[in-house]
């Protein structure tokens, strides 16, 4: 009987309290897990790599049996207030795991709290660490743009912003410049990257921007809100390749002539294809289209749900119908043991830091995709 | 390093780190439970957890590269809402033991700080295995930090793997190393001293199969060598009489002979002979004055997650001689006979807790060389001059001392990448990243 929940033989993805950790790392704020011990060394070592050269704040609370029992929520107050004082960070995003989840922790509450007694902005990220990073990354966003966010009256012509950008799908800066370069050599600023490699002030004039591109579906959420608060269309898209460039850059200027919502990926399901792309969502499904503008080939795209991660069984069924997977080497076993073929494409997200000295630079016009598909990562 | 730390005078015994907000830095050679798990002989790991406890335990195994040693069942909304965790808990069980192409001998299934909130019955769970697949021992073990005050799950596990050993006739002649993560062997005095006794040694760090381990059970008495093997020792002396000798992990040479003597009068052999003692003595005093001498004056920081007792070897070291400059600690482990004998002989030692909020921002240098015994110390100190290794590795009594000193030695005269080195998970446990990547590119070369 298939059971998501079950996993025999493969890991599992990031989860949604790395994904606050990692959209917040870059802005100055201290980030504070509440949870027993162990998520943030889970964060630290495995999905994020800037952790070792830099300083940015992030602690876990370290909540106790007799804390969580007794409710006595002055416990993280008191210490996120001490911690605070010594630090002096920008502000303070309080988010959390299963325990609080079900203890049923005011975050909100319990924010306001700590912004009296520290003067601080205190951004309440509730998760549950339960769910799948791209979550986290999403509602961490939101909660920066509902905190920090300034509305513009104006528009800066061509500009778009970047959602749903962290190291945990983009692994390394130098791909977010590839990035980043490929919509400015089609006449595009990015006026905001959220959330690597721009500053907090940056990200704050989010609104300056016609339309939000969403590069993963982390940045579904923040581009929904800002869809809602300042009528901004967003497009669906990754610039995987030359062509995939164009095709998101075509997808840009009609959301910027319409204001309605484009996409410009591939849908999930090609029955007949026989290459199989397993990953992020809106990652995958750019490569698909990449790889169908590139060289014509059609795709079927498997992604992780939020709530569920991917199937076991699924998984497999899924690789027993292509020829060839492209994946995260951790799922070679399942791969091979279809009788597939796996072009590597190594995912902080999936394996971690495993393979990272393995991943491409695969945005951007110099990702070369028949290349990939014949040689991998090697 | 820049302020951020004690001075030894002012430290209180009651010292504990974990209070407050916790920093995690990035030195990760520690073993955790999945490195120690994974010891066991033809044994399989099940985690029962939220996401996000799993990733790291599944991440740990993957860059061990034992995938095939570890599965998951992943707690998930509906299990909170539905209440059907056992049902859980028994179907994914089953659903990986039928599916594992290989059989394990011995299951050992997490469960997680969720599972005490919801009040798990997971024992009747165990119960309903143990009778479906009776050819299988089945552990219940324990990823629980939010209990880590009461019961820490390092020491748990420890205990647990053991809790499959029945009784059984005692063989006088073996006897068992529990709780250890690293081989007690060639620098381990009591090893030597067993052996040239005819005494045989199960230690689940050299075992090759399941009915190697399960030999333990036979042993007479089980000697431990760190404070996480007490509640194993403790267990199996109440539940199998095995008798349990806890040795000192120290450098105190009178501690070391008495407790040599104890463990042989425990297994019915001769102590060792005084000349025996002597010659040890004065090879350990040479090779600390050799050490000592290399060095220098250079000054050394050490740290707890090295040696099990780190104030013990600053006082030592200090006392030979040594110019010890920082500890790095979480809480203060050792006697107050050797904290007060530490404050009086280095007032002004620095101490520095690795888990306090404030060493994130702490300047990690140092001005001018120094050697570090330990990744923390390293890390903190920024030096490549450092011993790379985590709880004593298998260092014990004079030859220990011995084979420290040596280290030290070794590291004062040549660097280590200390960036890489540091930040492997499981000093000792599995291959580096460079080696799995590589390992990978040859794989997709022979696909090519």
């Amino acid at each position: 009987m298939s059971d998501w929940h079950v996993h025999v033989f493969t890991s599992t993805y990031a989860a949604d309290v790395s994904g606050v950790c990692s959209a917040m790392y870059e802005l100055g704020g201290m980030t504070v897990l509440h949870d027993p011990s162990g998520c943030n060394s889970t964060y630290t070592t495995h999905d994020e790599p800037r952790w070792y050269d830099s300083d940015s704040q992030m602690f876990v609370s370290g909540l106790d049996e007799l804390t969580a029992v007794y409710g006595d929520d002055n416990v993280v107050v008191d210490n996120v207030t001490r911690a605070a004082k010594a630090l002096n960070p920008r502000f303070i995003t309080l988010c959390g795991a299963s325990i609080p989840h079900i203890i049923a922790f005011d975050f909100k509450g319990v924010a306001r709290l700590i912004e009296e007694k520290t003067g601080l902005p205190v951004l309440p990220v509730p998760t549950d660490g339960l769910r799948l990073y791209t979550s986290g990354v999403g509602l961490a966003q939101r909660a920066f743009l509902r905190r920090f966010g300034v509305h513009s009256a104006e528009k800066r012509k061509g500009a778009v912003n970047l959602l749903g950008v962290t190291p945990i799908d983009f692994s390394r800066q130098e791909i977010v410049d590839a990035m980043k370069e490929a919509l400015t050599a089609r006449g595009y600023t990015v006026n905001a990257c959220f959330s690597m490699g721009d500053s907090f002030e940056k990200l704050t004039k989010a609104s300056e921007a016609e339309v939000n591109v969403v590069v993963s579906s982390a940045g579904f959420l923040p581009a929904k809100y800002l869809q809602a608060k300042y009528h901004m269309p967003y497009v669906v898209g990754t610039p995987i390749g030359k062509k995939m460039g164009d095709a998101l850059s075509d997808a840009i200027s009609k959301a910027m002539g319409t204001g309605e919502n484009v996409s410009a990926v591939s849908p999930a399901e090609e029955d007949s294809a026989d290459l199989l792309i397993i990953g992020e969502e809106v990652l995958s499904k750019s490569l698909a289209r990449a790889i169908a503008l590139e060289t014509g080939e059609r795709c079927r795209v498997l992604f992780p749900d939020p709530d569920e991660g991917i199937d076991e069984d699924r998984l497999l069924s899924m690789i027993g119908k292509a020829r060839t997977v492209i994946a995260d080497p951790l799922y070679r076993p399942a791969v091979e043991t279809q009788g597939a073929t796996l072009i590597p494409l190594p995912h902080e997200g999936y394996s971690g830091r495993i393979y990272r000295a393995l991943i491409p630079v695969f945005c951007g016009d110099g990702f070369d995709i028949s290349a990939f598909l014949l040689g991998g990562c090697s | 390093m820049t302020p951020g730390y004690h001075e030894m005078k002012d430290m209180p015994f009651t010292y504990n780190a974990d209070d407050g907000l916790l920093y995690s830095s990035p030195c990760r050679g520690v073993w955790n439970i999945v490195h120690y798990g994974l010891l066991v002989p033809e044994g399989h790991q099940i985690y029962v957890c939220p996401t996000s406890c799993l990733r790291g335990v599944v991440l740990t195994t993957a860059e061990m590269g034992a995938m095939d040693h570890l599965s998951t069942i992943t707690v998930g909304e509906d299990n909170i809402l539905n209440g059907d965790m056992e049902e859980e808990l028994l179907h994914g069980t089953e659903k990986i033991l039928n599916t594992l192409k290989k059989r394990p001998r011995m299951v050992m299934i997490f469960t997680s700080c969720i599972h005490h909130f919801l009040a798990v019955n997971y024992q009747r769970v165990y119960k309903l295995l143990r009778k479906e697949y009776p050819d299988i021992d089945f552990i219940d073990c324990y990823m629980d930090p939010i209990m880590r005050r009461k019961i820490p799950a390092d020491p748990s596990l420890r205990r647990q793997i053991l809790r499959v050993l029945k009784k059984a006739p005692k063989d006088p002649k073996r006897c068992s190393f529990v709780g250890n993560c690293f081989p007690m062997n060639e620098y381990c005095d009591i090893y030597q001293h067993l052996v040239s006794n005819g005494i045989a040694i199960s230690d689940l760090t050299t075992m090759k199969n399941y009915d190697e381990f399960r030999l333990m059970e036979t042993s007479s008495v089980n000697f431990t060598f760190h404070r996480k093997a007490d509640w194993a020792g403790k267990d199996l002396e109440i539940r199998l009489q095995q008798r349990w000798v806890s040795l000192h992990n120290g450098y105190d040479y009178d501690r070391i002979d008495a407790d040599m003597e104890r463990a042989s009068e425990s297994m019915g052999i001769p102590a060792p002979r005084e000349e025996e003692i002597r010659r040890q003595r004065e090879l350990t005093d040479r090779a600390l004055d050799h050490c000592r001498e290399a060095l220098a004056g250079t000054p050394v920081s050490l740290d707890y997650t090295a040696v099990e007792n780190p104030l013990e070897l600053a006082l030592f070291l200090i006392e030979r001689g040594f110019h010890v400059e920082s500890v790095l600690i979480d809480s203060i482990v050792e006697s107050k006979e050797v904290f007060e004998a530490l404050q009086k002989r280095a007032p002004h030692l620095k101490v520095y807790s690795s888990l306090d909020p404030s060493m994130r921002q702490v300047l990690r240098s140092h001005e001018g060389k120094i050697v570090a015994i330990g990744q923390k110390s390293a890390y903190f100190n920024d030096t490549d001059y450092f011993v790379n290794l985590t709880e004593n590795a298998g260092m014990y009594g004079y030859r220990g001392i011995r084979r420290l000193m040596a280290l030290v030695e070794e590291a004062a005269a040549k660097k280590k990448p200390m960036r890489d080195l540091v930040q492997h998970k499981g000093w000792h446990a599995g291959p580096s990243f460079e080696d799995l990547c590589e390992m990978e590119r040859r794989r997709e070369a022979g696909n090519v």
